[in-house]
């Protein structure tokens, strides 16, 4: 039907296609590039700027417009805006170049905040500035994963970045109650979760107040419930144990 | 003249009378007479102020040089005030008079004029810091007087500015403390001179002819005699007849005619004789030069007048001493006994051996470890020689063998064994030791002495009565603080920048120690009497006002970084290191190359925000009324959002603000509305928030059923500072809020309150520790209900980051309007529960969720077990849901609690807030419209301007957003050269007026605006701009226009 010679060939260059099936059927609309996700995220309002047109295809690049009766079938609606945005807010599309460097470097960004929040230098007990985290992830060259979470990623890069500098999990504060009974056994079971303990009281029941590594916190309180039978209580005092305040270098 | 020998040196730094220690206030060449001159150059441009405060301290005396073109420049005002804050003799030098002549093209007269302004001007100056010293002085003293009547008279001296005479302070030629000069020719006169040469000629006596050479004074030629009123009669002054004609003329004919004969006929009446070779050069500045440098040498000039005019080291004046001895606001009078008899040991500045050595270290230099004498190239002996040729020999056989091995076994060994001869040379070279920079009171110092070394910090009266009678510094000393002891290693006399080592050094002298990095940071005061006070710190200039944030390249070279600030630390007198809270290591310097020795970026350093809410306002954008329409606009903007979170099914937000949410198991309902405090009562609860701290850490302790014990004051203060809240929230609003306060935050003791509004819960309020009744009968009089502690935790972590863009909140009240717990549980339980009674329902807790029965349905379970049993502990119930889907209840209830109150924020109109600087800035008259032209174009707002008496400066105070600071400090000095040097420091947070979410919503606001709003922002830009930096989701568009992007075609 078309014929492809130069005069009459329409390249479809700056267009972005997303597709939907519904009711066996494959429906597309011709968009600009770069726009769509800015629709979705809610930062583009003008449906003009993201549609090329309002028409609802079959096949964009062969230009065949989709019949009113399958879109009524399909959609309920035989308004064309209607159906575009019903299609652009839950069909597939490919995300673009820019759309995707944007995406990555967010979640770069994101992960390098969500480790300097938790990490420390341990010689100082300091965070280490978001920038000299970027950096670092840059030198090992993490690569960053859009299909996973910025937080797992960040416990991931911690772990690597150990390897090529001086840095560790800022260490949560607990105050452990045991009773007297049990305590002793436990306080042996717990030792290899404690990193430091401040302070040790054992009168009618033990009472310690201890620094433990903020990914064993999950075990530690799985322990105490079971083995005390829910009488031994367990509360965080500090979430982060930081230096505070600024310090003058002498 | 000439050079001489160490020798002689050391001879002549025997006999204090004939020192002159100065420093030179800008550059000058300089030699050598029977004097021993102790020169110390010091860089001119005000930024270098403070190298120049470290050598005014260790001088008598000082050369101020001032340019004869350019008159009074800032950095003179700023030499000026500090050779008179230290209290040391300046003499002047005009330097640069060949200018007048070949730039200006002045007439001498022309040329005399001005030579008088800038004589005027800097007298002016001198004058303004006396006035304000005087004026300052007499201030204190009828202050004094107001509150002790009667009180003995410290200040006797200075009664007003009338009877205070103060005409030795000025510059002036005919007393001999003002030289003219031309270094670049090689010439320069005091009017000594010429009046020595004209009394022989002329027939005048030299006395006579030294007043009248400057100043109004013309000579009649009929009468020979010396006429004063050469202005209004219209002749020549005796200084253009006598001194400048003869420079002018010389100048016109060597440089402007080069006029052959009349140069000869010059030279012989002179007396000058000119090699040939220079004569018959092309460039007449030779011949000038040479001509100059033998008719009127600067050298002479210069060095004579310092020799007659600047004090020696004996001649140091008791109030200079007392001065220097009185730390802070201490008076001379109150130090203790034996540090004053100290005072005689400094005026006599006597050498002998029993004397107590004094020494003021001033700075602390880096010098290259290869550049120390002992560690300098000598010319090897023979023996030497030979012996390292035998080493060398023996190196190489053993490399030999080393090859030979490593060709057997492979390649590895070699490299090790010339790693291994590599090593010790790599350590030498790469160390740096400092020199302190430090000058001989009183005393002989001796290589190898032990002395006390005294901190700035140093209290006399306490360190002597720690230490035993006459503690010597050998003895075993006990701990004092800011007082440690050494030996002194190594002492040097410095010649530019050679250093030559010396044996001992007597008093008045300028010397270096070696090996004292550990003992001293910057300065400090070495003496061999613990009886001797520490100097008073050096009087900057500059306060330090550049910041910038550094870290090194490599994360793991961090232990460099800091060991190489450290001895920035110790070279650079101005520079400050901190490191921050965040972990940000600032400084102020750039030149740590050479310290750190490892790549460094310097960041910009990041802005801290605050949010808040505010009232809604009344008006819109372009000041209309506003209806009821607008709170509605809002609202709907926040169930826009809403959607996006998790708790999206069991949000709700009413109209009034009120935010509820339920757990995702439905177990707990919170109900939550944020209210704006006023400001008075965030600026007081920022203001004690160490009070806050210990209330906390007192109700903490409490809960626990243990007592802490609190003084008297502190509880008087916690009662205060409750009475002053309360008196701040009045109102019907805030009616008995003082009494609901539930918690601070963030971190417990920050600036936004939690308040307990539900009905019906009782819980014990912040202030308990105030009523020790409650506290001793019945700690649980109102008890806590389960999981109070979530709910804070929630609060907390709410007000650390908020929903703008993850700053801390600051004064943002929460109100907690409803919680309910599944309704059957609302009530609190009986207080008279612990942990031990109900061991059963504990069971039937924990039997439960091990049947492996998912959330709900387990919760439900527990429930009626509980209630069955009625003395249930927290802890218990916590473990029945936490075996649910969505974790342990206590920690939904925090996440629900975060979101709430984040939901309740943004359900009132939000807005940022900035740091605030206040700006000092001193300015001239002169330059004040471009100081506001800076402060304008930034964001500043002018708080007052006031001129400061008796001088012409303003004083300007404004305050500054941090965010628009960066670059500030060097704008302004740029904009006015030099003359305004602002100081910035942190004041307050400021509510930035406008709102980051503000889009045109009413019909004159799009008018006004058009419908994008496109005029920047303020807030928004800040808003996005540390949502960017933080990695979180910025509202932007990739592309903004769809239609104009680039199109590019794959196939062509």
């Amino acid at each position: 039907m078309s014929i492809f010679t130069p005069t009459n060939q329409i390249r479809l260059t700056n267009v972005a296609v997303v597709r939907m099936k519904r009711g066996g059927q494959r429906f597309e609309i011709a968009c600009y590039k770069n726009k769509v996700v800015s629709w979705r995220s809610g930062a583009e309002k003008d449906l003009d700027e993201v549609l090329q047109t309002h028409s609802v295809f079959v096949n964009v690049s062969k230009g065949q417009v989709a019949k009113k009766d399958d879109l009524s079938k399909s959609f309920g609606t035989e308004d064309l805006t209607e159906v575009c945005k019903q299609i652009l807010a839950k069909g597939e599309l490919q995300v673009s170049d820019k759309e995707r460097h944007g995406q990555l470097e967010t979640m770069f960004r994101d992960i390098a905040t969500i480790v300097a929040e938790k990490c420390v230098n341990p010689e100082t007990k300091r965070p280490y500035t978001v920038s000299m985290i970027e950096r670092a992830m840059k030198d090992i060259h993490y690569s960053v994963k859009a299909n996973k979470s910025t937080k797992q990623q960040a416990l991931e890069v911690i772990k690597q970045l150990k390897k090529s500098m001086e840095i560790q999990r800022a260490h949560m504060r607990l105050r452990l109650v045991l009773p007297a009974k049990e305590g002793k056994k436990l306080k042996e079971r717990l030792k290899p979760f404690l990193k430091v303990v401040e302070s040790e009281d054992f009168d009618e029941q033990l009472e310690m107040v201890c620094l433990v590594d903020p990914g064993c916190f999950r075990e530690i309180d799985e322990l105490i419930r079971c083995e005390t039978k829910g009488r031994g209580s367990l509360e965080v005092l500090n979430l982060k144990d930081v230096e505070e305040g600024d310090e003058k270098l002498e | 003249m000439g050079h001489k020998g160490l020798d002689k040196i050391i001879a002549l730094q025997k006999n204090p009378a004939n020192i002159r220690n100065l420093c030179i206030l800008a550059h000058v060449d300089h030699g050598e007479k029977e004097y021993l001159l102790n020169l110390i150059d010091s860089p001119g441009h005000v930024d270098f102020s403070s190298e120049v405060s470290t050598a005014v301290r260790l001088c008598d005396g000082a050369i101020v040089i001032v340019d004869a073109v350019e008159g009074v420049c800032p950095q003179t005002q700023a030499v000026l005030r500090q050779a008179w804050l230290e209290n040391i003799r300046p003499v002047l030098v005009l330097n640069k008079m060949d200018r007048l002549i070949s730039e200006l093209k002045l007439t001498s007269l022309e040329a005399f004029t001005h030579l008088q302004k800038i004589l005027e001007q800097v007298n002016a100056v001198t004058g303004a810091l006396f006035t304000s010293k005087v004026l300052e002085e007499r201030a204190e003293k009828e202050d004094h007087a107001g509150e002790t009547p009667g009180a003995d008279q410290v200040y006797d001296w200075s009664a007003g500015l009338e009877e205070t005479d103060d005409s030795h302070l000025y510059f002036s030629p005919d007393q001999g403390n003002v030289v003219f000069a031309s270094a670049i020719d090689g010439w320069g006169f005091s009017i000594q001179q010429f009046a020595r040469i004209y009394s022989q000629k002329m027939g005048i006596r030299e006395e006579v002819l030294c007043k009248t050479l400057w100043g109004d004074f013309f000579l009649n030629a009929k009468a020979k005699k010396i006429m004063k009123g050469a202005q209004a009669k219209g002749k020549k002054p005796l200084f253009v007849q006598l001194v400048l004609d003869n420079i002018w003329t010389l100048y016109d004919a060597v440089v402007t005619r080069r006029d052959k004969e009349k140069v000869e006929k010059m030279m012989t009446s002179l007396g000058v004789k000119v090699m040939a070779r220079d004569s018959r050069h092309s460039d007449p500045k030779v011949l000038l030069s040479a001509i100059c440098s033998q008719w009127l040498p600067i050298s002479q000039a210069v060095l004579s007048m310092v020799c007659e005019k600047l004090p020696s080291p004996l001649d140091i004046s008791t109030e200079r001493v007392e001065r220097l001895m009185s730390v802070g606001a201490r008076q001379f009078d109150s130090l203790p006994e034996r540090t004053q008899e100290l005072k005689n040991a400094f005026v006599q500045c006597s050498s002998e051996a029993e004397a107590p050595v004094i020494v003021f270290v001033s700075k602390m230099f880096a010098v290259d470890a290869k550049a120390l004498p002992q560690n300098k190239q000598r010319p090897l002996t023979h023996e030497e020689l030979a012996e390292r040729r035998e080493q060398a020999r023996q190196r190489h056989a053993d490399r030999m063998a080393a090859n030979q091995q490593a060709q057997s076994s492979g390649d590895p060994i070699q490299m090790e064994s010339l790693a291994a001869v590599k090593e010790p040379e790599v350590e030498e070279v790469a160390k740096d030791t400092f020199v302190a920079f430090a000058r001989v009171y009183s005393g002989v110092v001796r290589r190898g002495q032990k002395v006390f070394i005294l901190g700035p910090k140093y209290d006399p009266a306490q360190g002597l009565n720690m230490l035993p009678e006459g503690c010597m510094a050998s003895d075993s000393v006990p701990e004092v603080p800011h007082l440690t002891c050494c030996t002194l290693d190594s002492l040097y006399l410095l010649m530019g920048r050679e250093l030559e080592e010396l044996d001992e050094v007597p008093s008045g002298n300028v010397l270096g120690i070696g090996g004292l990095e550990d003992f001293v940071l910057k300065s400090a005061t070495i003496s061999t009497s613990p009886a001797c006070p520490p100097f008073i710190p050096l009087n900057f200039e500059a306060t330090p006002i550049v910041r910038v944030a550094i870290e090194p390249k490599h994360p793991s070279e961090m232990p460099k970084l800091v060991r190489g600030m450290r001895l920035l630390n110790q070279a650079d007198p101005c520079a400050e290191v901190l490191i921050q809270e965040t972990g940000e290591h600032r400084c102020l310097d750039d030149l740590r190359q050479r310290f750190a020795k490892i790549e460094i970026t310097a960041s910009k350093p990041i802005i801290p925000f605050r949010e808040t809410v505010v009232r809604p306002p009344k008006l819109d954008m372009v000041n209309e009324e506003l209806g009821r329409q607008h709170k509605t606009a809002i609202i709907h903007q926040v169930k826009e959002e809403a959607p996006q979170s998790r708790f999206s099914d069991t949000l709700h937000v009413d109209p009034g603000g009120l935010v509820t949410i339920t757990t995702p198991n439905r177990l707990a309902t919170v109900g939550v509305c944020a209210l704006p405090l006023p400001t008075e009562v965030t600026c007081l609860l920022e203001a004690s928030s160490e009070l806050v701290r210990t209330l906390e850490q007192v109700n903490m302790s409490l809960r626990e059923g243990r007592s802490l014990t609190v003084s008297p004051r502190t509880l008087e203060d916690i009662a205060h500072l409750k009475a002053r809240l309360a008196a701040l929230l009045q109102g019907h609003k805030w009616k008995n809020a003082v009494e609901h306060i539930w918690a601070f935050g963030p971190r417990r003791y920050g600036p936004n309150i939690l308040l307990n509004s539900v009905e019906g819960y009782q819980r014990p309020s912040v202030w308990q520790c105030l009523d020790p009744a409650e506290k001793g009968a019945e700690p649980c009089a109102a008890a806590l209900r389960d999981l109070d502690n979530s709910i804070v935790s929630g609060f907390q972590l709410a007000t650390l980051s908020g929903p703008m863009c993850e700053e801390p909140l600051m004064g943002v009240c929460f109100s907690v309007e409803r919680w309910d717990l599944q309704q059957t549980r609302a009530r609190p339980e009986p207080p008279s529960r612990a942990a031990a009674t109900d061991s059963e329902g504990a069971e039937a807790g924990e039997v439960v969720p091990e049947d492996g029965g998912a959330g709900l349905e387990a919760a439900a379970a527990a429930t009626p077990e509980e209630e069955a049993g009625p003395g249930q502990v927290t802890r218990h119930w916590a473990g029945a849901g936490s075996a649910g889907c969505y974790g342990p209840v206590s920690g939904q209830l925090i996440a629900v609690m975060k979101e709430a109150c984040r939901h309740a924020f943004q359900a009132r109109p939000q807005r940022l807030m900035a740091a605030m600087y206040t700006c000092e800035i001193m300015a001239t008259a002169e330059v004040l419209g471009r100081v506001y032209g800076v402060l304008g174009k930034r964001e500043g707002r002018v708080l007052h301007e006031e001129m400061k008496e008796g001088t012409d400066m303003f004083l300007i105070s404004a305050v500054l957003p941090v965010a628009e600071s960066f670059g500030f400090a060097d704008e302004i000095r740029k904009r006015t050269s030099g003359l305004a040097s602002p100081q910035l420091v942190f004041s307050h947070w400021e509510v930035i007026a406008s709102d980051p979410y503000w889009v045109p919503t009413t019909e004159e606001e799009y008018l006004h605006f058009g419908e994008k709003a496109d005029s920047a922002n303020q807030a928004l830009k800040y808003m996005n701009a540390v949502r960017r930096r933080k990695g979180l989701y910025v509202e932007e568009k990739t592309v903004e226009h769809a239609e104009k992007q680039r199109t590019l075609s794959k196939n062509k």
